[in-house]
């Protein structure tokens, strides 16, 4: 079945060959207005009907990252080979006083063509800025070694992966050819980011880091659609932790500490609740809990030991794919710690799989 | 085992500076302005953040008999006023939990015993392992009291037994008011808490434009090596406020003026990083020792005759400022109408080092100029007199490279451009970064940044006990010769809503240079 393709929100509809020209009319017009960019922020889908949300997303990424947006889906189904383009402007007030805007150009592929995704983007970048890439679904065979090479961002969602084990094998040829010269970033991991800040700022609470070491439990709730992201945060504890994995059975996996000790991980899927509803890391003496309901836009954070417990609300991290892009793109940096979860992440992967 | 001896493996890697460390916050002059609108609102946007440590509990300590409910729905209140990331009740709730107060006198040795015995209490209650932040924001003639009895009731010290725990101190401005009463309570501080555990703050180092100079310069190829005499002809540090003595502030300006205010502690130092050589490293030491260098090489204004020639003084007089008239500054609130503190001063500052011989640093500072604006200039030399600047229509403009501080943050270059057309004719064209434009996400207010900093045991962006006291030592002689020449050195006066007294301009005018228009 074809895909609704709305396209009415993408802007002024124009030539492939006059984009640069409508865009310098577009500015031209309205002299008021900032044009700002620190990036080349590319979104590509091949999902022709997600072209419209995607330029949602990018009226609010903009908010907080000014950018040259390229919005692109491929319709691999259309047998007539051509392209439509759209160009416009997501502006905002920046601090209630100057109205700053970041041009968009949309870009609708229609069947399939050699090369054309890789030269459709390369000759709508603003010079010199970094090229960030929002790859939305699977790698595809389009995914090739000349466009990701050129890329200083990579980001996907391996939530929507049918088959992660592929999609991250993938991801490690990509790391090899680029000699790790892409900066990956998961936003499965980004899902994540408040859980494990919440539990560094619980341990850092004397009677959690007290019983650290004799930890026996670690649990993680989460929606079945976000089992990668379960499985990062997981693979985060046991490779924060120093334990091994040692035997994995179907609904537990058990590990083991650097001193012999036993640690059994359970994973909970719990279809109704946040993406990731609940951590929790308990030793005999003391409970270190995280929880959020769906919808809250905080976690509960505790630390209890048998005379006392420590309460603490803190942020959670967005459900909305921009929210997160966002909060990564503030954070920046080379997302080195994923990189080093990743081999312990692996190794989950194969769990009930 | 992390930086600073915690030993949370959850930690690593996971944000890349030194990590806060639970503990007791302990504020004096709690039921102050500075506490309601600053220190409550950066521990709060801090723990919407999630960068506010577990266990972390607020002790406001004051002479006034507020409950622990009373002094939270005002701190409350406030927060929702000026807090950066509005007002959420479910953290607010989390963090208000944590807030109690005590009643005692500053002078009251008992205060601090049952202070001390709370703060036990608090420990066994909630699992604390007995770090101490002393927050001294209370006003200047309580910091010895303060200081001296928190050492007889022996909260300066570390807990006993306790490996990793530490007690530590921010002191807020004026760390004193003469280089002898700065050395004073340096004494009283160190006598207390150890140099290491002090942290003085200035809130300008605080700010992001201001951690930036030292990124510009040294993670910026293009810029350090042009970073001297060879190449820059001069530097100017302006910090304009449009506010007079409004709210009451006469009262505390009139005895300290805008060179103790303003120039010993946030101007200089700007300046030093401005000035400084690259550290070694980044610690605050390998920083600080770098900047303290800066200012012991300001060549001092130590007779009447030099201060003549490099200094000058202002007071505003009647004036208006956007279309409203207002007093000068004699007719203030809570001033004295013969008053002879300067509302305005503007410096020629030299640095006798090998990179800036020559080059001056002009440096002012004033109320009630044309607009607010904090910002540093750095003015390049012009190019030599040949080929460009060689033709008719005069030489143009130097670049210059312009850091603004306050408010609008970010950095713009002024260069010269050729204007279109069939003749050669050149104008200057301005290449600006906007912090606000740039980046859609505010900056945490300086205080969340600093209070962070203390927790974590980072001091790089407080000021050191030889920087206070060397900037002491460069700002006392200027007023010396004041006090001992007030009739060779007098005040010029100048309109409210002008850019300072006319003798200020003449300053530059000797060297062949004006003051950047802002």
């Amino acid at each position: 079945m074809s895909e609704i393709i709305s396209t009415e929100g993408l802007g002024i509809p124009v030539e492939v060959g006059a984009i640069d020209s409508q865009l310098k009319k577009l500015w031209e017009a309205d002299e008021a207005s900032t044009n700002a960019s620190l990036m080349n922020f590319l979104v590509y889908t091949e999902h022709p009907s997600k072209l419209q949300g995607n330029s949602e997303t990018i009226q609010e990424l903009t908010r907080e990252h000014a950018c040259r947006a390229v919005l692109i889906a491929l319709n691999r189904n259309a047998t007539e080979v051509k392209v439509e383009a759209w160009i416009t402007a997501h502006c905002h007030l920046a601090h209630g006083k100057k109205s700053i805007c970041s041009e968009q150009v949309s870009f609708l592929l229609h069947g399939k063509s050699l090369g054309r995704l890789r030269n459709t983007v390369f000759a709508h970048l603003n010079s010199d800025l970094p090229l960030v890439f929002w790859w939305q679904g699977e790698f595809s065979d389009l995914f090739e070694e000349r466009l990701y090479r050129l890329l200083n961002r990579l980001i996907f969602d391996s939530s929507s992966w049918s088959d992660p084990k592929a999609g991250f094998l993938r991801l490690l040829e990509v790391r090899k050819d680029t000699k790790g010269g892409v900066v990956t970033q998961d936003l499965a991991w980004t899902r994540s980011y408040f859980y494990r800040l919440a539990v560094a700022r619980l341990f850092d609470e004397p009677m959690a880091q007290k019983s650290f070491p004799e930890i026996e439990l670690v649990r993680v709730k989460a929606r079945s659609q976000h089992r990668t992201a379960a499985l990062l945060l997981l693979a985060w504890v046991i490779t924060r932790s120093g334990w091994s994995v040692q035997t994995q059975e179907s609904d537990r996996v058990i590990l083991e500490s650097r001193e012999g000790r036993r640690v059994v991980a359970e994973l909970i899927w719990d279809d109704e609740g946040a993406p990731i509803s609940e951590l929790e890391i308990g030793a005999p003496n003391c409970k270190v809990k995280i929880s959020r309901e769906a919808g809250n836009s905080h976690l509960c954070q505790s630390v209890c030991s048998d005379d006392h417990c420590v309460e603490l609300s803190g942020p959670a991290d967005s459900d909305e794919a921009a929210g997160l892009v966002a909060s990564q793109l503030s954070r920046g940096g080379k997302n080195s710690l994923f990189l080093h979860v990743l081999p312990q992440f692996m190794e989950l992967l194969e769990w009930g799989d | 085992m992390g930086k600073t001896g915690v030993s949370n493996p959850f930690r690593e890697d996971l944000v890349s500076r030194n990590v806060a460390e639970a503990c007791s916050v302990v504020i004096f002059g709690a039921t102050g302005d500075l506490t309601h609108r600053k220190l409550i609102p950066a521990l709060y946007n801090l723990a919407v953040d999630g960068e506010l440590p577990a266990g972390v509990q607020i002790l406001g300590f004051a002479r006034r008999d507020w409950t622990d409910e009373f002094f939270r729905e005002g701190l409350e209140k406030l927060n929702r006023q000026v807090s950066r990331t509005g007002h959420d009740e479910e953290i607010w709730e989390s963090l208000a939990s944590n807030i109690h107060y005590h009643q005692s006198e500053f002078q009251d040795q008992d205060g601090y015993k049952r202070l001390s015995e709370q703060l036990d209490e608090i420990d066994r209650e909630r699992g604390g392992k007995g770090n101490r932040l002393f927050y001294i924001a209370s006003a200047p003639e309580y910091f010895d009291d303060i200081l001296l009895n928190l050492k007889k009731a022996g909260l300066s010290q570390e807990v006993p037994n306790c490996d990793g725990c530490w007690s530590r101190v921010i002191v807020e401005k004026p760390f004193g008011t003469t280089l002898a009463t700065a050395q004073h309570l340096n004494e009283v501080v160190n006598g207390t808490f150890e140099e290491r555990d002090t942290y003085r703050i200035d809130h300008y180092l605080g700010k992001e434009t201001a951690q930036n100079i030292m990124v510009l310069r040294f993670a910026n190829a293009i810029f350090e090596p042009m970073w001297n005499k060879e190449h820059i002809d001069h530097v100017q540090i302006t910090c304009a406020e449009q506010l007079g003595m409004e709210g009451g502030r006469g009262g505390y300006y009139d005895k300290a003026g805008a060179l103790r205010d303003m120039v010993q502690n946030h101007l200089l130092q700007l300046l030093s990083l401005v000035a400084m050589e690259p550290p070694t490293d980044l610690t605050a030491d390998g920083v600080r020792d770098e900047k303290v260098k800066v200012i012991r090489s300001l060549r001092q204004w130590n007779t009447p005759e030099l201060v003549a020639e490099n200094v000058i003084r202002g007071q505003y007089v009647a004036g208006n400022i956007n279309g409203k008239e207002v007093p000068g500054y004699r007719e203030e609130g809570r001033v004295d109408p013969e008053s002879e503190t300067e509302a305005y001063v503007a410096l020629r500052c030299m640095i006798d080092t090998w990179r800036w011989s020559g080059v001056p640093f002009y440096v002012r500072v004033g109320k009630r100029l044309p607009k607010k604006a904090t910002e540093i200039s750095i003015h390049f030399k012009e190019t030599p007199s040949v080929l460009f600047n060689a033709m008719p229509g005069g030489v143009p403009a130097g670049n210059v490279l312009v850091i603004r501080i306050q408010p609008d943050e970010g950095i713009s270059l002024m260069m010269n451009s050729k204007l279109p057309g069939t003749t050669l004719r050149m104008e200057p064209v301005k290449m600006d970064f906007h912090y606000a434009s740039s980046f859609g996400k505010s900056s945490p207010e300086a205080y969340e940044r600093l209070l962070l900093d203390a927790m974590a045991g980072d001091a790089t962006l407080f000021a050191r006990r030889d920087e206070v006291e060397e900037a002491w030592r460069f700002i006392d002689k200027i007023h010396k010769a004041w006090a001992e020449s007030s009739e060779e050195l007098p005040i010029a006066g100048y309109p409210a809503g002008s850019w300072g007294p006319r003798e200020a301009d003449e300053m530059l005018a000797k060297d062949g240079r004006t003051w950047r228009r802002l």
